[in-house]
Order: C-alpha cells, then sequence, then structure tokens
C-alpha cells in the first residue's frame, strides 16, 4: 500500500445519544468510517445531520456513547482534547482576543513547551504560509473576516497536528472571499500535506474541493465516495437530491444483467441503467432512478428514449433549464447550454430526449 | 431637528424630576464638602476659607489609625472575597449544570438578601461565643466577617462576565494543547481581569462602607472609619467630620476613577 492509503482515522461504530429516555437525541448512529492519510475529506450534510458532532467527537470535545475512535492508530476515546495530535479550526474563528496574531499562531506551540525560538521560527513561517506577515501585531479585532480566517487556519496548522478539522469554517465569509479561501485551503492541503476533515452543508464546496466526501443526515452516513461518485453515481433519494439537481423517474425493471439492468421509459423504448451499491431489482419491479439535467439532449419528437413537451424554461446565462412534461405525465428536467442563435424554447414545444449511455442510475429503495 | 421618535425628554415634568432628583443625590454631600473648609466652628454659617478642619483631621491619631483600619480590612476583605468569588463564579458557569445550581447561586447571594442587621446581631453572638471559647479577639473576625459580606458583591461581576465570555475561546485553547490550568491562565484569567477589578473595587468599597457588620463583630479599639465616626457625632460635630467624610469621597472618587480608566483601556 502506498503512503496515500494508510489510515489516519478509524471510527467504528460510533454513537452519541444527547439526553436521556424520551427525550434522547440520537445525534451519531453507528457511524463506520476511514479517513485516510493526507487526504482532503468532507461531511456533507444539512444543519442537524451529525457533522458537526462527529468533528467534535474527532476533536475530543465530545465523548462517544458507543463505538471507538482512533488516530493514526492509537485509540483515542477517553482523551481530552489537549492530548490529541488534531487542531480545530472554529466555525466563529475562536481567535483569542487578546493576544496579537503572532501571539495567536504561536499558542499551541508555546503550550507544548517548544523552546522560544522554534515557537518564533514556525509562526513566521505561518504567516507567510497565509500571507499575513504583515498583519503579525494586529489584535483579532483589528482584522477583516477573511484575514481572520486566515490566522485561525494559521493557528491551528501551527503546531504540525496530524489532522486539521475544519468546523464550516467559510460560512461566514461572502461569496467572493469564500472562492478564493477555497483554493488557498486547498493548497495548504496540499503544501502541508497533512489531512484535513472539512464540515460543510455546501454541496458545491465539498464536491470541488474534497478527495473524498461523506453525505449524512439524521446522525448517518449515507454514501463516501469521490466527488465523482457521488455525482454520478448516488446511492439513494437524499444524495441524489441534496447534490445538485436531478431527475427522479419511476421506472419498471424489465431484464436483468450482471452489473445492470433495463429499464422502460415512458413512452416505450428501454434504456441500460446501473445499480446502486447492495440493490438487485428483479424484472418487473418499479424502481427509482435518477438522471442529471446535464445528461440529456433535447432532439426532434420522435428521435429520442422518450418524448417531452415543455412547460417552462429559466435562464441561466451559460446554460437554460428547460422543464418538461413526459409522455405518462413525470416532470423531467434538461440543462441545455446556450448558445447565441438558440432560441429560447416556447411553452407547449415537443422535444424529443436522448439520455447519455450510462446516465441513468437505479437507486436505494 | 424634529424627531418624531419616543424620547423620554419630552415628557412632561421630565426636566423638573431630573433637576430635583440630582439636587436630593448631589446637593447635601456639596454641603458637606463646602463646610469642610469654613474656617468657623459651624455647619450653617460661613467664616471664610481655611484648612483648619484637615489639619485637625490629619493631626488626629485616631482618625489616622481607624483611617488605615480601614484601608487594610477592606483590601484584606476584598482580596479574599475576589479570590473566592472569582472560584464560585467558575465553579457556577464552567460545568454542565448540576442539581441544586439555584440554590447554590441564592447561597452565595446570601448577604444581598439577608438584612444586615439580622448578619450582625448572628455574628455578634456567633463570635462572642469564639472569642470565649478560643481568647483570641483579634482583627481576624473583622477580615473574615467583611470578606463574606463582599463575596456578593464580588461574585456578580465576575459572574457576569464569565457567562458573557465565548465559551469556544476555552475549547479553541485546549484543542492547541494547553492543559485546564493553562486554559484557566492563558485564556480565561486575562479575558476575566476586568470582572475581577469590578469585584475587587465593589468589595472594597462596600467594606470600607460598612458600619453595622463593624459595630457588632468589632472587639474595643477595633473601630473603623465609619463607626469612629458615628461614634463622634454623638457627641458634638465640628467641620473635622466633614473634612474627614471629603477626604473619604475623594478616595472612593479615585478607586472609582481608577477602575474606569483600567477597564476602558481594556476595552
Amino acid at each position: 500500500m502506498t503512503e496515500q492509503t494508510r489510515h489516519e482515522i478509524e471510527i467504528t461504530g460510533v454513537g452519541k445519544v444527547f439526553g436521556q429516555g424520551e427525550t434522547a437525541f440520537h445525534a451519531l448512529r453507528n457511524i463506520n468510517l476511514t479517513i485516510r492519510t493526507g487526504e482532503f475529506f468532507t461531511l456533507l450534510g444539512p444543519s442537524g445531520c451529525g457533522k458537526t458532532t462527529l468533528l467534535r467527537v474527532i476533536a475530543g470535545f465530545e465523548q462517544p456513547t458507543t463505538g471507538s475512535l482512533s488516530i493514526n492508530g492509537q485509540s483515542v476515546v477517553g482523551l481530552a482534547p489537549n492530548v490529541r495530535t488534531v487542531n480545530t479550526v472554529f466555525q466563529n474563528y475562536a481567535l483569542f482576543p487578546h493576544m496579537s496574531v503572532a501571539e495567536n499562531i504561536g499558542f499551541g506551540l508555546k503550550m507544548l513547551g517548544r523552546p522560544r525560538a522554534e515557537v518564533a521560527a514556525t509562526t513566521d513561517e505561518m504567516l507567510r504560509l497565509v500571507r499575513m506577515e504583515s498583519m503579525a501585531h494586529r489584535k483579532p479585532a483589528e482584522l477583516s473576516g477573511g484575514q481572520q480566517q486566515r490566522v485561525a487556519l494559521a493557528r491551528a496548522l501551527a503546531p504540525r497536528p496530524r489532522v486539521l478539522l475544519l468546523d464550516e469554517p467559510l460560512s461566514a465569509l461572502d461569496l467572493k472571499l469564500r472562492k478564493d479561501m477555497q483554493s488557498e485551503l486547498k493548497r495548504l492541503q496540499i503544501e502541508t500535506g497533512i489531512t484535513f476533515v472539512f464540515v460543510t452543508h455546501d454541496q458545491e464546496e465539498a464536491l470541488t474541493m474534497s478527495d473524498r466526501l461523506a453525505v449524512m443526515n439524521a446522525g448517518q452516513i449515507l454514501q463516501l465516495g469521490s466527488p465523482h461518485e457521488i455525482y454520478n453515481a448516488p446511492s439513494e433519494r437524499f444524495v441524489a437530491d441534496f447534490i445538485g439537481e436531478t431527475n427522479f423517474l419511476n421506472l419498471k425493471v424489465t431484464a436483468r444483467d450482471g452489473s445492470g439492468a433495463t429499464v422502460g421509459l415512458p413512452g416505450g423504448a428501454t434504456a441500460q441503467a446501473r445499480l446502486a451499491e447492495g440493490i438487485s431489482p428483479a424484472p418487473g419491479d418499479t424502481v427509482p432512478a435518477v438522471i442529471r439535467p446535464e445528461q440529456v439532449q433535447l432532439c426532434p419528437p420522435g428521435e429520442g428514449d422518450m418524448d417531452g413537451t415543455v412547460t417552462g424554461a429559466v435562464f441561466f446565462g451559460t446554460d437554460t433549464h428547460v422543464h418538461l412534461t413526459l409522455s405518462d405525465g413525470q416532470p423531467f428536467t434538461v440543462r441545455r447550454q446556450n448558445s447565441a442563435d438558440q432560441p429560447e424554447p416556447a411553452n407547449g414545444t415537443p422535444f424529443g430526449l436522448r439520455l447519455t449511455p450510462g446516465a441513468l442510475q437505479i437507486l436505494r429503495g | 431637528m424634529v424627531g418624531r421618535d419616543f424620547d423620554v425628554r419630552r415628557l412632561p415634568g421630565f426636566g423638573l424630576i431630573a433637576v430635583l432628583t440630582v439636587i436630593m443625590l448631589y446637593l447635601p454631600i456639596v454641603i458637606l464638602v463646602v463646610f469642610s473648609f469654613n474656617a468657623e466652628q459651624s455647619q450653617t454659617q460661613w467664616g471664610g476659607f481655611s484648612l483648619r478642619w484637615y489639619e485637625a483631621a490629619l493631626n488626629n491619631r485616631q482618625v489616622v489609625d481607624v483611617s488605615l483600619r480601614s484601608l487594610w480590612l477592606a483590601l484584606a476583605a476584598a482580596a479574599i472575597a475576589t479570590v473566592l468569588a472569582t472560584m464560585a463564579a467558575l465553579a457556577t458557569t464552567r460545568v454542565s449544570r448540576f442539581p441544586g445550581q439555584t440554590m447554590i447561586y441564592a447561597l452565595i447571594n446570601q448577604p444581598l438578601m439577608v438584612p444586615e442587621i439580622v448578619t450582625g446581631i448572628a455574628l455578634l453572638i456567633f463570635v462572642a461565643f469564639l472569642k470565649v471559647q478560643t481568647g483570641y479577639s483579634g482583627m481576624g473576625y473583622l477580615v473574615v466577617a467583611h470578606a463574606a459580606f463582599c463575596i456578593p458583591f464580588a461574585y456578580l461581576p465576575i459572574r457576569a462576565r464569565l457567562e458573557t465570555m465565548d465559551l469556544t475561546l476555552e475549547r479553541a485553547a485546549a484543542d492547541l494543547y494547553a492543559t485546564p490550568l493553562q486554559t484557566f491562565r492563558y485564556v480565561t484569567l486575562p479575558l476575566l481581569v476586568p470582572g475581577i477589578l469590578a469585584g475587587f473595587m465593589l468589595g472594597f468599597v462596600v467594606s470600607l462602607d460598612t458600619v453595622v457588620i463593624t459595630e457588632f463583630v468589632k472587639s474595643a479599639g477595633q473601630d473603623t472609619l465609619p463607626t469612629y465616626m458615628l461614634g463622634q457625632l454623638r457627641r458634638v460635630v465640628t467641620p473635622e467630620m466633614n473634612a474627614i467624610a471629603t477626604l473619604f469621597l475623594a478616595l472612593s472618587l479615585v478607586i472609582v476613577t481608577l477602575f474606569f480608566m483600567i477597564s476602558r483601556k481594556r476595552g
């Protein structure tokens, strides 16, 4: 095995319950997860899904109710945050207001009892890394949100943790700054080689930055994989719906082969579909399926795999979302690349719909 | 400017009530201060400017003695009360809620709720018993009694400061390898300083001012400035009392100003 696939964090059967009896709240349910050394790993989900609780369990701010957790092969259950080799970038940054930027950055090393010269040298290095050299003597209150964010990052990276935990660190920034910080974070992760565990509810952020991500809901991990896998082969409705826009169709299985199935489309044609992991529908079953709006092309009526009638169109600049009704009444959306000479489709116009091969995915029921 | 918003200053009678309140609060004090500079021994007849009563007060051995006693008693009591109040405030804000928390809160604030005269009599009986049992009748009783009485005054601002402090700061310190003690030393304590100073000042002023508790607890020759002044007032009131009171007032003003400047500087 290469360095890339070493296991940094292993989470086995972790559950977290707050409260007792009837008011007990299951924030995490039987989480099993392995995070690899040096990867950018994202926990993605809506608020209240348990992603922040899981991060806090890794940091040591919460103890798991059940299960075990190890970092670099060592069990850390019961260990306090200050003896774990992980550092956190907090959502509100949590910079120490009475310390300068440099003092904030040097805090971790100072607590570890490192010699003064080493603390100073590392602080300078970190200031350079996040491009804040000129701000070393300012107080956090004198910095903008983006600058505070950089200091928080530098402070967490300075002790060279094995793992950096990031709790929605970009959510307080405006769009432009957020885009800048996304590439900044990715650069820092590659330059330092530290394992990043990133929590966000922003699916675009998760897709663009992560090596792998886990989609969470209601305290469970629904799907784990690369952004490509999660986007193109969602395993269930929640994942498909949470990540990007998508079309849901109820289709009938007409035949099965080893890795896929043939399904009947509205209008009578058939198409090949891939199966989500762990399901095996039989011919005759009605199954939920998804197809992304950009994986369908509009063509003249009768020439595609399905037919539909336009019910509306929304112009997005680079593309137009064309809403249609299929011949059996199910709604469907196609994303069409815009070009200057292409007229906006009028309501009531009939179109044929041609599916990109391999775009149809059958979900877990 | 024609403002249509609600403005209390435009309510009928506002000016009159404000003026009367200021007069009630400050006129007696102004008169007291003015007559401390009276050349004559009168509280009503102005006989010209003089510093003779200040001279008399500062040359009065007893006045100097009781003033110094009051000061060091207040310093000791406020210091002890502030340390205990800080620990109590940490123990009531930096823990998960526990049964009996409200009761502990009430117990800490007992001196604010129990009438001072009741505490005074209770202390009189208790301390008299201790004095007989131990044979010790030194200043220790006053220090302890004052410190206990000052705790809630020190506790309230410290607790208020702790409650508004962002808990993630302490979490961040722990995350950056600080032990609980280091977190307290480098993060909680520095951020708590304005609250602790406020608590100390309040405790100091309260101790300096307390008459009832001192009166009941003190042994012979343990008069503080307030109990000494009260004793003197029973005889003849000379402007020497005004002079002492004015110096006392000046000291309080200095303390309050100092505190204000320190807390402003800390932002």
